[in-house]
């Protein structure tokens, strides 16, 4: 025998050297699940944006991440507050370094000043996609041109932009609709006497009207009375009905009286808050940021619900149907309370902002990535409070390691976005800072800036419906199934912390190296099942027999 | 400076800055029953310098017939034998079981026919599943499994280097055509071809989408994946990881570790860490540098004779369409991992060097005929490609219910025939006793090659049979 071939109590020695948790049992701080690297290069790719201004700004702070021009890269659109939002295009080059360069809009200086926040969508059925611009006053609807200008739509589509404060945003399409029914969020009213306590501005809601002659507009918005101050808003089927509720997080800073809020809305029928007596339970947080997704695959969806101090995990109780929707916090079960830095000396409870689920690793298991940051300088609350991955893990719980994977900076994250900007199947992460420039970071895998690697197996999932309404299938279920393992994921407008984005959606799967894709469509059809290979992009349009491939290359 | 001798030599030198110096392991008895007792750092194999081949063919020679006990992890009483990590539903009462498997004691307990590495006779055959969750439950029943015969290893490595030859030239096409499509802003169309064979045709939209509707014989994702009777497995090394999980629950670290499962015990049989990245190229090298199948010498006259008659009759009846007696392969050098495996399988990313094997320093490669511009002929008798092999009319070979990782049920990949006159019983369940017998099998694609040797007179259907005997797996 030679020497490389070695005796196998030496292997079963690096074994234990390579696997220190699992000698001593049960070790919460290490990740099983492979972490990965992130790279901060904003500068380096052209980035240069700061979202700040006076305490009106101390909220916000989003970004709309979608393709603008059609060549189904993802673009950047940055809320600046006081500063003029930008929007980048995307020009990088597959599988190397970010990079962007700034896009003419067309819009003029007026539009993109105090704005809060965005969320892409198509609200005029021609799939290219516009933005709904959140505002410190008038709210915009801007029509997207495919070339990355846009045109105001308000006035096209009857839209009252109203002079709110507006912070948060959803859209849908109801049952029978051919265009989105839209929600504003809004946050404190300051003009009422004693503002801002117990101030809370109303939240609209804006049905379409089709005229006979084909035309729509958004004309009478319906207030979605009381408001609580409400940071984050999401039309989400919760009880797998087929029609879509608003789930409204609301900051108890500034609410007297106030509570989170579920709104059900019966089709052509005014909305009606849930109560106490439809099993609502009450629940007063400083909500900030909504993220979505099936754990557990059993239809009804669970919610990340951010705060001051604990993030709250909702998920359905025992006692819970239908018709009741009774939630009990599993956060803490799950390690994903976040509650205070996991980094640093500051061990005051942190303030969390834009939440999202997403698979980072590509291991099939959803993570979740929390924008941390104090609101300006609150005492009580961490100063140092860097930003959260929580990994997921199999045995059902997450682990921090955002250190680790290079995301904690000393910086106050907002809104927020992970999307796979060099198209390399690893989802790359923008978070929009307050009062410091945006960060961008790279995921790199396994490797190095200068040497990316791969982790898991991927895929990434268009999702159209041509010729019809609603292009970008609002309110359809991806269900991706490898081997006897299903992970789904629903096509929403909302949510996040002024931040949205429509493009492809991203799934890990792991160690597959094929996947079957089911789409359950808005009006609740199922399609047949798309067979795809995986580390693809695939675009699956509605009635096609086969998947369509997409190479960036 | 003779093989032997530069090895010798050029393993002392390496013990020399290699801290590893360690020959056997003194913890283990001489009468253990533990089959798997040795390992290879392949990461520092791969930056010594050395011949790889040497230093893992021995091991890997040694895995292949060994076979495994509890005392190495054999059995999964919590996992299927799926490609995919999945647990069992509920656990079955026996260790071993011929359908959810795990079937077999050693890899060699069925490819053993003419010669370890070779084919498996009917009774070696196996059942193909990603369903079994449930040993108890789950049936022979062919809606839960396709029923396969033991296919022969020898000459693997050529025929994976042929694969990703064949993969790199396609997909470069597949680049091309889309680079074409984006400047000229319409949809351009493209033949593929590769060596030869047609893989049907693509088109690229500008936007950059393809249609891939129209290609013919491989998967949409333009890997060739050359093993198995249905051709969906890219290497030696993801089919071992695969077999050594399926056949024996042994499971390798690279697959079921605790990176993809969150265990280091996936099977949950009390045995950690059950295969390295290591084993399982000692296992790839030895599979790829098995001797290739050759052609029966010093055959009597007669049998001569007819061999030479039916080697042209083979041709001009058409089944030298499919069964092309040689492929080119430009490179000897078998990387490993190789380019082409996604995760789940050793990626080249996940190390620093992938091994080098040089399978041209093999004997048996030398002598391989090779064309004017150097390139090694290949004796496959395959095209590397898949067919739909039954129909209505001829459903002999269709006989399987359940597609198999989205190929067809009456689709395969066209079996290499070189070592056919070794490995009978034939057709994909090993249920055709004769050469005849499996010709006469042949639909779907191969109707019109089967209706011409059909209607050959007896002389010319011997003396293809004659041919096909003589392409043998040496003793």
């Amino acid at each position: 025998m030679n020497s490389l071939v070695l005796g196998i109590s030496c292997l079963a020695l690096a074994t234990t050297i390579i696997n220190p948790a699992f000698a001593n049992g049960e070790d919460q701080t290490v990740s099983l699940a492979p972490t990965p690297k992130f790279v901060e290069e904003a500068k380096l790719a052209g980035i240069d944006h700061t979202y700040d201004g006076a305490w009106e700004y101390f909220v916000g702070g989003g970004t709309a991440i979608f393709d603008c021009n059609g060549d189904r890269r993802p673009d950047l659109f940055l809320a600046g507050g006081k500063n003029p939002a930008k929007l980048y295009r995307n020009i990088s080059p597959t599988g190397g370094a970010l990079k962007f360069d700034i896009a003419e809009t067309s819009l003029t200086g007026k539009s993109l000043s105090k704005v809060l926040g965005a969320y892409p969508l198509d609200f005029d059925n021609d799939d290219i996609l516009d933005l709904a611009i959140l505002r410190l006053g008038q709210n915009l609807l801007l029509k997207g041109n495919g070339d990355c200008t846009f045109d105001m739509a308000n006035r096209a589509l009857g839209f009252d932009g109203g002079r709110e404060w507006t912070t948060a945003f959803s859209a849908t399409f109801e049952e029978g609709s051919d265009y989105p029914t839209l929600a504003f969020g809004n946050y404190v009213d300051r003009s009422k006497p004693g503002s801002p306590w117990g101030t809370c501005h109303d939240n609209f809601l804006f049905r379409p009207e089709v005229s006979s002659d084909g035309k729509v507009s958004y004309p009478d918005p319906t207030g979605l009375s009381p408001g609580y101050c409400s940071l984050s808003i999401l039309f989400t089927d919760w009880n797998r009905s087929g029609e879509p509720s608003l789930r409204v997080s609301n900051d108890r800073h500034y609410y007297r009286g106030g509570e989170e809020q579920l709104w059900a809305l019966p089709p052509g029928k005014p909305p009606r808050a849930y109560r106490k007596t439809d099993g609502w339970q009450h629940l007063k947080i400083w909500g900030m940021g909504i993220a979505s997704i099936d754990l557990d695959v059993d239809g009804y969806p669970e919610y990340a619900l951010t705060s001051m101090g604990d993030t709250k995990i909702q998920k359905l109780d025992d006692d819970a149907d239908e018709t009741v929707p009774v939630y009990q916090d599993i956060a803490f079960d799950l390690g994903l309370t976040a509650h205070r830095p996991y980094a640093g000396d500051d061990l005051k409870p942190s303030t969390g902002w834009h939440s999202e689920f997403q698979d980072v690793n590509n291991d099939g298991l959803w993570d979740l990535f929390i924008a941390k940051g104090n609101v300006e300088a609150m005492p009580d609350f961490a100063a140092f409070d860097p930003d959260n991955l929580l990994l997921g893990q199999w045995d059902g719980k997450f682990t921090e390691v955002g250190k680790t994977a290079g995301i904690s900076l000393d910086k106050r994250g907002r809104g927020a976005g992970l999307a796979d900007f060099n198209s390399d199947g690893l989802l790359d992460l923008v978070v929009v800072n307050r009062a410091k420039p945006v960060s961008l970071f790279r995921n790199v895998g396994q490797g190095s800036a200068e040497d990316p690697k791969p982790i898991g197996n991927w895929l990434a999932v268009d999702v159209r419906q041509p010729g019809l309404p609603n292009s970008r299938a609002v309110g359809a279920k991806i269900s991706v199934k490898t081997g006897n393992r299903t992970v789904v994921k629903d096509i929403q407008v909302g949510a996040g912390h002024a931040s949205g984005q429509l493009g492809f959606f991203h799934f890990g799967v792991g160690v597959a190296e094929r996947a079957n894709v089911r789409i359950k469509w808005p009006d609740g059809d199922w399609s047949h099942s798309y067979r795809v290979f995986a580390n693809s992009h695939v675009i699956i349009d509605r009635g096609s027999e086969a998947a369509r491939f997409w190479y960036p290359e | 400076m003779n093989r032997r001798l530069f090895y010798s030599f050029s393993l002392a030198l390496l013990s020399l800055f290699l801290p590893m110096t360690a020959a056997a392991d003194p913890e283990l008895p001489p009468w253990t029953e533990k089959a798997i007792t040795k390992d290879v750092d392949i990461e520092t194999l791969a930056k010594s310098g050395l011949d790889p081949i040497p230093v893992l063919q021995p091991l890997g020679e040694e895995l292949f017939s060994a076979k495994f006990t509890t005392l190495d992890g054999a059995g999964r009483p919590d996992a299927t034998g799926a490609i995919v990590p999945t647990k069992v539903r509920r656990r079955g009462h026996q260790s071993f079981q011929r359908l959810a498997g795990p079937d077999a004691n050693a890899c060699s307990s069925c490819h053993n026919e003419p010669v370890i590495g070779g084919s498996g006779a009917f009774t070696a055959n196996v059942f193909v599943s990603e369903g079994f969750e449930s040993a108890d439950f789950d049936t022979l029943d062919p809606q839960f499994s396709n029923e396969r015969n033991t296919n022969a290893i020898q000459g693997a490595g050529l025929i994976e280097l042929l694969a990703r030859e064949m993969t790199a030239d396609l997909r470069s096409q597949r680049k091309e055509l889309l680079a074409k499509a984006r400047a000229s802003g319409q949809t351009e169309t493209a033949n593929l071809e590769t060596k030869g064979v047609s893989f049907g045709s693509l088109s690229a939209h500008a936007d950059g989408t393809l249609d891939v509707s129209k290609l013919d014989g491989i998967d949409d994702d333009l890997t060739l994946r050359p093993f198995s009777q249905k051709g969906v497995f890219t290497s030696l090394r993801q089919f071992t990881v695969n077999a050594m999980n399926a056949h024996h629950g042994v499971q390798p670290n690279e697959r079921f570790g605790p990176q993809w499962t969150g265990s280091n015990d996936f099977d949950d049989d009390g045995f950690q860490s059950e295969m390295s990245q290591g084993q399982i190229s000692a296992l790839v090298a030895w599979q790829a540098t098995l001797p290739a199948p050759t052609i029966k010498q010093d055959l009597p006259d007669i049998w001569q004779d007819a061999a030479n008659n039916g080697e042209t009759l083979f041709s001009d009846v058409g089944c030298a369409s499919c069964h092309v007696p040689s492929l080119p392969l430009d490179s000897l050098i078998f990387h490993d991992p190789g380019p082409f495996d996604t995760a789940g399988t050793l990626r080249q990313s996940d190390i620093e060097t992938p091994l080098a094997l040089d399978l041209g320093t093999l004997d048996w490669v030398k002598d391989l005929p090779r064309d004017d511009q150097g390139r090694v002929l290949v004796p496959l008798y395959g095209d590397l490609k898949r067919h739909k092999i039954a129909d209505a009319a001829n459903e002999t070979l269709g006989n399987e219910l359940l597609a198999q990782r989205f190929v067809a049920r009456d689709v395969f990949i066209t079996s290499e025939l070189w070592g056919i006159g070794s490995t009978a019983p034939y057709g994909h369940r090993g249920d055709l006793t004769t050469l005849n017998e499996v010709i006469l099998a042949h639909g779907g694609e191969a109707t019109a090659s089967q209706k011409a040797y059909s209607s050959l007179d007896e002389t010319g259907r011997q003396s293809i049979i004659a041919f096909l005997r003589s392409l043998e797996i040496a003793q």
